[in-house]
């Protein structure tokens, strides 16, 4: 129990136990932050200070006391506000500063576990303004572990979405695997998951959610991703997409199975000579761009669980951040091209699991005896309503996605 | 005629020919059928000018011949077949520029393909029709041919320019429905009734325009049905069609039509379908994607204010995406993401760098958007295309579709996505005529034109005379006469040279250009090509057939040369460039010097050096580029400009000069023995072969002296060794050894060359040997003039005039028919009387210096069915072409290079080196 007995050392060293339970997905476009929050911690009031009891630390594990007892946290912030998460980071005391306690390890000695590009790309600036390192795990080995977490643990995570109806699926943690993980960033993996750090990444696609933003800004004019996915909800994708019927003269293509409206080309009907970007309403090319991009990957996807006769898709990414109309038409999608016979499933969690997946390898790495899985299976987490804070605002410093009730035990 | 008796072949031909003249004798419906099926190169279809003496001369000669007992049985034969084949071959023989229309109508550009029948410009001479009875190889042959020859157009519109494309079609009387209505499609005689085939959307949308202006209606087909049809017709019909392109390298597919089934068909128009082909009218649309063309085109127009297709992917040529789209090295600090295999190229999300705050629309190049575009849709299509590949187990995907319109960077985008996905497993291909598959398949739509049935060497594609000149502009204006096609050539000049010049790549080492591991391709290759849609003009000629004695059709490549090899495609551009001058002067004064000539000479210099220049810049614009290709290039272009024989009177002169002193040749052979005679007819071939237009050091030779003095100076230095030298084999396969005496040769065709000296002091002795020793004798020659070349047409006069001093060859000719006159005189006896094997002459189906065996006229590959001996003269056709070519039976390969260059390649030798290459049979 060299953890628990390091986590009892840290009783004088509050700052260093928060340090050990935030991990970091730092992404092209979003930084999602997990942390872990003790019970009876003042941040459960406050949100300014995470204090860490460690009572419960000192309990034995061999009869299943909880090891940990507290809240797992959820934050985002914009990559290219990462000055934000920085300032939260340390307003949060999430990190050692040294102010609490003159007798902390010298900062070149205190770790973050991170991963996503950023944590390549930002490590210098992490240590140079809160002078942590970070400790980089693999993007897709945390993905998979975060969505082998949550899909196992976690009551109630994945769910299906159609026709507005969501319906949670229950997960039979024994007959879990193998399911296509399709992970929706900025860009888009599609993983093989065939078991516990048992994965591969089989296909991709670069029409992710950077190109529905990005695309979005250009044509738009929005301000952020969340105002671009709002417009999306009063669009007519009619007016800029050209549908079978628009080519067949209001009829059906019904020899091949395609309704009339069918889009037959996104933004084919923006090749009009007539009209110019300002002559489009907003609303009409969000709409237009979402289903593009959702549709496709939905498509991709599908395809790929078809190729390794995967019954179960599962995806996920701060894409589609619950948001009704994007997990419609993925939903959609799968449905439209595996005749039915696929469903496309999401998580509640979807856009932290890189972050989960970080967080979870302290456990790997150190709690050597906590068997996270076991621990799980015993103690399903309730969890709080991540899913539902769809619209926050992402640079407010002090948002929460959500969190999520969680107990810790050694074995 | 005795001794082509036995041929099977030739009963069967006589039988139909007998039947339709004794049938039919005088009523139009002969001239009609004979019309149809006398086809081939235009020389061939000919009988306009003389319907009336070729059906004396037919009928006269069947009543002398009626005595044949085949008669009967051709009659069964006719009528068992006649229902399937007369609506398709029924021509009337007034028309003879327009058949068939078929529109592919879509949403950007308006795919148009007319088909007219081949223009007639030579003359049916008496002598070569008794040759062809002779041969077994009479026009009722052709009857087997269930559609007419002629020439398949594509062109195409703006569809916001429909009125250019109704003025087109008007102006060339395209939509006149007779031949569709009465003939084509004999239920329907009424010429109001016209319909015309067309797919795409437009079919709906502008069918009551079309009935207003043109008067006809407008059928719709199904555009799948059409994309499907078209495709596997240019699969299975196109040699070059299909081909890969990777990093800027475009190499073609030979594609297999026994093994062309199952193929998944990606067609990328604004949007995008997939398609699984299973066979001949066999597909299932298994998936498609909303993000195609249109996308490109309408986010694209959105997004930078281009104002047509082509000028946003011009945009893209200068375009990099580095500074919009999202890479693995931008998320990963300029690192790979190497575990899973993603390089910092990699684009991780398109556009993905456009979420930046501080940038605007307007603060990016719409260069760089256009090819963020491009990449993001190619790719995408590239990697659905093939997923479903995968999931049916497909080798091969074809992608077609306005999209691509040639544009080398789409292709090679989705090219590496196929690449990519697949780890190298499978391949994109793509297809010249791709954006003419709707069109093509409408076309195809007719009832019973006979396309289907149609093979690869019918096929012949030639350069188009029309719309490349404008290098990108969507076509030209209906060329109606020659004139207008000059003054047009005249104006193209002026307008060429801004339109050609080079494009500007992209700055080397920006990931523009690096993304997905595409190395920055050659400035050539990344050349904007909007022009592909200008593919060759299709000639049908089903009288072409493979030529029956390659041992290995299908392996067979008649060209020597690499011209994929680019310095050597440098070379033959400057040769063929520093022999034009010389070419027009020729030209020019053989139609007489007059300014009208000469200013079609100059439009012919323009033209052809407008074709060169494309040519250099994509070879492979019309398929795989050969010598034999570009030389025939020439030779169209001269046709073209109404040049129809350049050399009439250099060869006419050469041949009388030649002809005067060859009794005294003959004389001079006949006084050897055996040995001696055969290797001084060999090296009389060799010799005589100096006499050679085509080549620059012949040509200089010619001011040096007359064509006796020559000849005799060229032979008497024609000492051995030659540098490839198998005369002792050849000497001992004619003569034998140790007094055993080999059989002769059963039948030998002889290709021969030019024109003079060439032919008459060369190969006639040669053949006159053959003939003395009891081979037939059958001297193949050009349909259509190619320099000096002796055609067809011509060489009987030569025979004839040869034959007057000569009783061997007189005899000879008499029994192959070639000498007309005396034949009505004895032609009731011939049977009885001839004791001399015949000499013959056919046409070889070409009009080039050199020869691709997998086109050959019918007669040449009826001719060779018999034959154990072929003797391949000049370079034109032993060397450029066919130096590796190996037959069934034996031959003889006979030519001096005349070219250093070719020389040193070909046998590592100099200039005026001779080779003489002997090849046994195939042990069988």
């Amino acid at each position: 129990m060299d953890h628990l007995a390091h986590v009892s050392n840290l009783r004088s060293s509050q700052s260093q136990t928060q340090i050990s339970h935030l991990a970091l997905d730092i992404g092209g476009s979003l930084i999602k932050l997990v942390y872990f929050c003790r019970y009876d911690d003042s941040c459960r009031d406050d949100g300014d200070e995470l204090r860490s009891q460690n009572d419960s630390l000192c309990s034995k594990s061999d009869n299943n006391q909880p090891v940990l007892e507290g809240r797992l946290h959820f934050a985002k912030f914009e990559t290219s506000k990462i000055n934000d998460c920085l300032d939260f980071l340390r307003s949060m005391k999430l990190c050692l500063g040294g102010s609490h306690d003159g007798t902390a390890p010298p900062s070149d000695k205190i770790f973050i576990k991170a991963t996503g590009g950023g944590a390549y790309k930002f490590a210098d600036l992490f240590k140079e303004k809160l002078g942590v390192s970070l400790d980089k795990e693999d993007e897709m080995e945390c993905l998979v572990t975060g969505a082998n977490f949550l899909l196992k643990a976690v009551h109630q995570e994945a769910f299906t979405y159609l026709d507005g109806q969501k319906e949670f699926v229950q997960i039979d943690p024994n007959d879990l695997y193998p399911y296509l993980l399709v992970n929706i960033g900025s860009g888009v993996s599609m993983i093989k998951v065939d078991g516990d750090g048992k994965f591969e990444r089989v296909s991709g696609t670069s029409l992710g959610g950077g190109t529905f933003w990005g695309l979005g800004r250009l044509l738009t004019k929005c301000k952020n991703f969340d105002e671009l996915l709002e417009l999306s909800h009063q669009g007519n994708n009619r007016i800029v997409d050209m549908l079978v019927g628009d080519i067949y003269g209001g009829t059906d293509y019904a020899k091949i199975g395609l309704s009339s409206t069918t889009i037959a080309s996104s933004f084919g009907k923006a090749i009009s000579d007539s009209k110019e970007l300002e002559d489009y309403q907003p609303e009409d090319v969000s709409r237009s761009l979402l289903r593009m991009i959702s549709n496709n990957i939905g498509q991709i996807s599908y395809l790929n669980a078809l190729r390794f006769g995967l019954k179960r898709i599962f995806f996920a990414g701060f894409f589609i951040r619950g948001h009704a109309y994007t997990m419609d038409t993925i939903s959609v999608a799968v449905n439209f091209w595996s005749k039915g016979e696929a469903k496309a499933m999401f998580l509640r969690h979807e856009g932290f699991l890189g972050a989960l997946g970080a967080f979870m390898s302290y456990e790997k790495q150190c709690l050597d005896g906590l068997m996270v899985h076991k621990m799980q299976q015993k103690f399903p987490i309730s969890a709080s309503s991540a899913g539902d804070n769809i619209y926050c605002s992402l640079s407010s410093n002090s948002d929460e996605n959500g969190s999520i009730e969680c107990t810790v035990y050694g074995t | 005629m005795a001794g082509l008796n036995g041929d099977p072949i030739l009963g069967i031909d006589d039988k139909i020919e007998d039947l339709q003249y004794k049938n039919n004798n005088n009523s139009n419906e002969v001239v009609d059928k004979e019309e149809l099926v006398g086809i081939g190169e235009e020389s061939t279809t000919c009988y306009k000018s003389n319907q009336g003496g070729e059906k004396d001369m037919a009928g006269s000669s069947i009543h002398r011949s009626g005595s044949r007992p085949q008669l009967d049985l051709s009659k069964a034969e006719i009528q068992g077949n006649s229902e399937e084949r007369d609506p398709t071959i029924l021509l009337p023989n007034q028309s003879d520029d327009i058949s068939h229309l078929a529109l592919d109508i879509g949403g950007s550009l308006i795919k148009l393909i007319y088909f007219s029948r081949h223009e007639d410009q030579s003359v049916e001479d008496k002598r070569k029709k008794t040759v062809k009875e002779r041969l077994g190889i009479s026009n009722g042959n052709r009857r087997s041919y269930p559609v007419l020859g002629g020439r398949l157009h594509f062109v195409k519109f703006e569809t916001s320019k429909l009125n250019e494309c109704l003025d087109f079609i008007s102006s060339k009387q395209l939509h006149c429905g007779r031949i569709d209505s009465h003939h084509w499609n004999s239920e329907t005689p009424a010429n109001e009734n016209a319909v015309i085939k067309a797919t795409g959307g437009g079919a709906y949308k502008f069918a009551d325009l079309f009935k207003e202006r043109l008067g006809v209606s407008i059928e719709k087909e199904d555009e799948m049905d059409c994309l499907v049809a078209g495709a596997n017709f240019l699969l299975k019909a196109i040699r070059h069609e299909a081909f890969t392109h990777m990093e800027g390298h475009k190499e073609f597919v030979q594609i297999d039509h026994n093994d062309l089934y199952p193929y998944l068909l990606v067609n990328i128009g604004s949007g995008v379908s997939i398609i699984k082909v299973d066979g001949d009218g066999k597909f299932q649309r298994v998936s498609g994607t909303n993000v195609g063309g249109g996308t490109y085109w309408g986010l694209g127009r959105l997004l930078t204010k281009c104002n047509s297709f082509d000028e946003l992917l011009e945009l893209s040529q200068r375009g990099d995406n580095g500074t919009i789209d999202m890479l693995v090295g931008d998320i990963y600090g300029g690192m790979d993401y190497s575990k899973i295999g993603l390089s910092a190229s990699t684009i991780a999300s398109s556009f993905g760098k456009a979420i930046s705050d501080k940038k605007e629309l307007e603060d990016y190049r719409p260069e760089d958007i256009s090819l963020s575009l491009l990449r993001m849709i190619s790719y995408n299509i590239g990697q659905i295309s093939y997923l479903n590949a995968l999931r049916f187990g497909l080798k091969r995907i074809f992608f077609g579709g306005f999209f691509i319109r040639g544009h080398a960077y789409t292709m090679d985008t989705i090219s590496f996505a196929v690449q990519f996905w697949s780890q190298g497993e499978a391949q994109a291909m793509f297809l010249r005529h791709e954006g003419y598959l709707g069109a093509l398949g409408a076309f195809m739509s007719y009832q019973k034109h006979g396309l289907d049935d149609l093979m690869v060497h019918h096929l012949v594609e030639r350069f188009p005379m029309g719309a490349p000149y404008t290098g990108g502009k969507i076509h030209g204006p209906p060329l109606g006469d020659l004139n207008e096609k000059i003054s047009w050539m005249e104006k193209f000049v002026q307008k060429g040279t801004e339109i050609t010049a080079p494009v500007p790549m992209a700055p080397p080492g920006t990931t523009g250009l690096g993304g997905f591991e595409v190395p920055s391709s050659r400035g050539a290759t990344l050349r904007s090509d909007a022009s592909a849609l200008n593919v060759g003009v299709l000639h049908l000629v089903p009288t072409l057939e493979v030529f029956p004695l390659l041992t290995n059709p299908k392996m067979y490549e008649p060209n020597t040369i690499d011209l994929s090899d680019h310095k050597e495609l440098e070379y033959w551009f400057t040769v063929l460039s520093e022999h034009l001058p010389d070419l027009v002067d020729k030209a020019v004064a053989s139609e007489g010097g007059i300014d009208d000539a000469k200013r079609r000479g100059d439009a012919f210099a323009r033209a052809f050096s407008a074709h060169l220049a494309r040519l250099m810049e994509e070879p492979a614009a019309y398929g795989k580029l050969g010598l034999a290709n570009l030389l025939e290039l020439r030779e169209e272009c001269l046709r073209e400009f109404q040049f129809h024989d350049a050399y009439r009177s250099i060869k006419q002169r050469e041949n009388e000069a030649s002809l005067a002193v060859l009794p005294d040749l003959l004389l001079e052979l006949d006084h050897m023995d055996e040995g001696t005679r055969l290797l001084t007819l060999i090296e009389g071939v060799l010799a005589a072969n100096i006499f050679d237009w085509g080549s620059r050091a012949c040509v200089d030779l010619y001011h040096k002296g007359t064509i006796i003095e020559i000849y005799r100076m060229s032979r008497n230095k024609m000492q051995r060794p030659w540098r490839a030298n198998d005369f002792d084999i050849f000497k001992e396969r004619m003569l034998g050894s140790e007094g055993k005496k080999p059989k002769p040769h059963k039948r030998a065709l002889l290709f021969v060359d030019n024109s003079g000296a060439d032919v008459v002091l060369g190969m006639l002795p040669l053949a006159r040997e053959l003939l003395r020793r009891g081979t037939e004798v059958v001297l193949v020659a050009n349909s259509l003039p190619a320099l000096n070349d002796v055609t067809a047409m011509e060489l009987p006069d030569i025979v004839a005039e040869a034959a007057k001093h000569c009783d061997i060859l007189r005899r000879a000719a008499e029994a192959g028919g070639l000498l007309v006159d005396a034949m009505t005189n004895t032609l009731d006896g011939l049977k009885g009387n001839s004791s001399s094997v015949p000499l013959m002459v056919v046409e070889n189906g070409c009009g080039s210096p050199c020869i691709d065996l997998r086109q050959v006229s019918s007669e040449l590959a009826a001719a060779a069915k018999n034959a154990d001996l072929v003797i391949l003269e000049g370079m034109g056709r032993a060397l450029h072409t066919n130096f590796n070519a190996r037959f069934k039976c034996e031959a003889l390969k006979l030519a001096m290079v005349k070219n250093q260059r070719l020389a040193e390649k070909l046998i590592k030798g100099n200039i005026y080196d001779c080779v003489c290459r002997y090849e046994s049979a195939p042990a069988s």
